[in-house]
């Protein structure tokens, strides 16, 4: 009963904010703005006819990609840094300085650099998320407590285990964090990078049918990106409570 | 033995960066540091190691210096500036007033909470086409796309700072009698403060980023547009000092912001010891 | 000293002089049958200028009773009268003192900002609020640290602060819940002879709610004993200090003593 009425609570606007759109783009004589059932419709043939699906693969794979590359370099680099002081505190503002280039404006340097393929997507990708996680594991590697350190040190534990079983353990929680603010920065950077020059992948789909006038088609393709960065933010954060929950309940204490 | 592994505190290396005195080693460190960056650079330029159209330093560096002279740098400077500050001025506005309305009228608070959810993770400038074919390729597009983009972290941070206004402080307010505007102004808005502060800061990156993404996928003046020209125009050197631009301008902003958000909070940082 | 050594209920105040009526009081917490009643049929009156202490066992529901008192809850049943006005919400006649002086301060105003700030809710110009809170500051031994901030100054500084906040107000009633509670003991003496000061010089009254029967004695005209489930008026005790106390003298006083052993043995009969 509880539960019920909390997602009464929850789920009422969004569903009246759709009903409302639904209605009163009905009867839109406007071109650019075409009655939400035409944009419903054609997203649902292009689902039906494979279009949409091989395009949200592509993004997806350039996506993950670059994710992928930008964390392993993050994270390797992030824990050397971090455990060297000396390095950390030299190169801490070229770091910030990189972290701030807007990472929009990469996109036609690497594209530009590389071509239209799928490899410029992903180093475009991977070049944006590289800094936030490097910055949080840099943090990261500073929350490991000073008495584990000195455990390690006194036991003579090897500098490759030290790494893999002390710091690294200890700097997942802010890695993990880190990984979470790339993560929308990775989904913009793939989109705009598709929207700037493409062949493929879904923001071909928004660009190609924007400029055929399928209009439909456009915001069917400008609505799907949104969802699917929406359902990929949430199934991060779900992923992250799973994968720290010794993080989490040894905070709750 | 414990001097030498004592993790530094925070604030030791704060203190590196920005305490009253400039500690000179480390500058030259970082003066050193930056020389050998550069000098990899152009090593890997001259072996091949990086795409052939990547110019050397040299190259930049006289670019940097031909754009500073140029007045259509400092004109695409000022609208990418123009557009990302007007966007994020109205995000904070609307962000704030919106988020304590939301953060403090609970019915609201849970009626809104799944569409904040959605807005903040969409990813906005994927409607990006869809609002130019609305507006055009106008300034008044760019900043439309700079306020969707920016206004939800404000928003968010808005609301977390005004749910945890303090029983105590409700209680005292309640029994003074203070007026709701007075509360508003002088209650609810200073202890969201450090909160939105934060919410303040991404979104002012995020306003720089939506602009600039604007301006690099359509004909809207300004940096990012002067990119994307001298890409198609193959000046490989210019397009790496104006993208040096980019990143001194988000870099000066986010600084800037931060600084100013220590020294007017320093009664949060302090009751928080 | 010549009012008789024997201890028996409330005379001291005739009707003609109550300022504040508790009129059989009844509070709780939901509503119907799912309601939770802490407090229930509790009278009592306040004269003018009388020193009130509410004492009983942790956990009876003095906050509860204070909430209701101040108008921040509404009562079941009853009514609480001050100055012949019905409280049906916080009343310009009530100011209160919190226990937790750490968090009801505002950290982000001055002392003088947060002392001055109900006047400035009532309309006060800039001036004249700087003024009276100058003045408030004054009366707790705070003069000319009004620049201050709340969080620069030790816990007894924070609660003067507090209790300037509500002197600054100028109600007819403080009331005082535990102002005293998390405060170290010699800054406790200080701060309740502070308050013994503040009644004598500027004839306030004052209801204070506290858990301790020795800070209840010491400073009241009037002890309420409230005990049992849910909580009512068990005993009142009137002390005859008169206005004027010491924390040694007073405290070795016989009657202080019958008083405390009095209520020492209700508290426990009720448990």
């Amino acid at each position: 009963m509880k539960t019920l009425t909390n997602i009464l609570w929850w789920l009422w606007l969004p569903v009246v904010l759709v009903i409302l759109w639904w209605f009163a783009s009905a009867q839109s004589t406007n071109l650019f703005v075409p009655p939400l059932q035409k944009i419903v419709e054609s997203t649902i043939r292009d689902f039906g006819n494979g279009l949409l699906l091989t395009a949200m693969a592509t993004s997806l794979v350039n996506l993950v990609l670059g994710l992928l590359i930008a964390i392993l370099f993050g994270v390797i680099f992030g824990l050397i840094i971090g455990e060297t002081r000396r390095l950390r505190l030299i190169l801490d503002p070229f770091i910030h300085f990189f972290r701030s280039v807007p990472q929009s404006a990469l996109v036609p340097l690497i594209i530009g650099a590389f071509g239209i393929g799928a490899e410029p997507k992903i180093y475009a990708v991977a070049f944006a998320c590289v800094w936030p996680i490097m910055l949080n594991t840099i943090d990261g590697t500073r929350s490991v407590e000073v008495g584990v350190r000195q455990v390690s040190r006194v036991f003579g534990i090897p500098k490759m285990l030290y790494f893999r079983r002390v710091v690294l353990p200890g700097a997942m929680p802010q890695i993990v964090a880190g990984v979470r603010v790339a993560l929308p920065i990775g989904i913009v950077v793939m989109v705009v990078s598709e929207l700037f020059a493409s062949n493929m992948g879904l923001g071909f789909y928004i660009l190609n049918s924007s400029s055929t006038f399928r209009i439909p088609e456009t915001w069917g393709g400008a609505m799907l990106v949104g969802v699917i960065g929406y359902f990929l933010v949430m199934v991060f954060s779900l992923f992250e409570k799973r994968l720290l929950s010794w993080y989490f309940k040894s905070a709750a204490r | 033995m414990t001097l030498e592994m004592q993790a530094p505190t925070p604030t030791a290396v704060k203190a590196g960066r920005v305490g009253s005195k400039v500690n000179w080693g480390l500058t030259l460190q970082r003066v050193l540091a930056l020389i050998i960056i550069l000098a990899l650079w152009q090593v890997a330029v001259v072996v091949g190691l990086l795409p052939s159209i990547t110019p050397g330093v040299i190259e930049v560096f006289g670019a940097i210096g031909a754009a500073l002279t140029m007045p259509t740098f400092w004109a695409a400077l000022g609208q990418t500036l123009t557009a990302a500050t007007t966007g994020w001025l109205i995000s904070c506005v609307v962000g704030v007033t919106l988020g304590l309305l939301i953060g403090t009228i609970r019915p609201l608070d849970r009626s809104t909470s799944v569409v904040v959810e959605f807005g903040r993770a969409f990813p906005t400038i994927a409607l990006m086409p869809v609002v130019m074919l609305m507006l055009g390729a106008t300034m008044t597009m760019e900043v439309t796309m700079v306020v969707l983009a920016s206004v939800w972290p404000v928003l968010v941070q808005a609301i977390l700072g005004s749910r945890r206004l303090d029983p105590a402080i409700v209680d005292t307010v309640q029994i003074f009698r203070i007026p709701r505007a007075l509360w508003f102004r002088r209650v609810l808005l200073p202890s969201a403060m450090p909160f939105i502060a934060t919410g303040i800061r991404i979104s002012a990156s995020i306003s720089i980023l939506a602009a600039v993404g604007v301006e690099v996928l359509t004909q809207v003046p300004g940096l990012g547009r002067l990119i994307t020209l001298a890409q198609e125009a193959q000046r490989w050197d210019m397009a790496f000092a104006y993208l040096f631009f980019a990143g001194l301008f988000g870099w000066g902003i986010a600084t800037l912001l931060a600084w100013g958000e220590k020294s007017l909070l320093a009664w949060n940082r302090q009751s928080d010891d | 000293m010549t009012i008789p050594q024997s201890i028996h209920t409330g005379t001291l105040t005739t009707t003609g002089n109550v300022l504040l009526k508790v009129d059989n009081i009844a509070l709780g917490y939901g509503e119907g049958a799912a309601e939770k009643r802490i407090v229930d049929a509790l009278s009592f009156d306040v004269g003018l200028g009388e020193f009130i202490s509410i004492v009983g066992p942790s956990g009876v529901g003095k906050t509860t009773l204070l909430r209701g008192l101040s108008g921040l809850l509404k009562p079941k049943v009853g009514q609480v009268v001050v100055g012949g006005h019905v409280v049906s919400g916080p009343h310009p006649d009530i100011a209160v003192v919190f226990q937790d002086y750490s968090r009801s301060l505002m950290p982000w105003m001055s002392t003088r900002e947060n002392v001055a700030f109900p006047l400035q809710g009532r309309g006060a110009g800039k001036a004249e609020r700087n003024k009276e809170a100058e003045a408030a500051l004054e009366a707790v031994g705070l003069g000319g640290q009004g620049d201050k901030y709340p969080w620069e100054m030790s816990g007894g500084m924070q609660q003067r602060v507090a209790i300037a906040r509500a002197l600054a107000y100028n109600a007819k009633v403080l009331l005082m819940d535990e102002p005293f509670a998390s405060v170290d003991a010699q800054t406790r003496f200080d701060l309740e002879d502070l308050v013994i000061d503040l009644r004598e010089k500027l004839g306030v009254t004052i209801i204070l709610v506290t858990h301790d029967v020795d800070e209840a004695i010491y400073l009241a005209d009037k002890v309420i004993v409230i005990a049992e489930k849910p909580a009512t008026v068990v005993d009142v005790i009137e002390t005859g200090f008169g206005t004027h106390r010491d924390q040694v003298a007073t405290k070795a006083d016989p009657r202080f003593q019958d008083a405390r052993a009095r209520i020492l043995t209700r508290l426990r009969h009720n448990d």
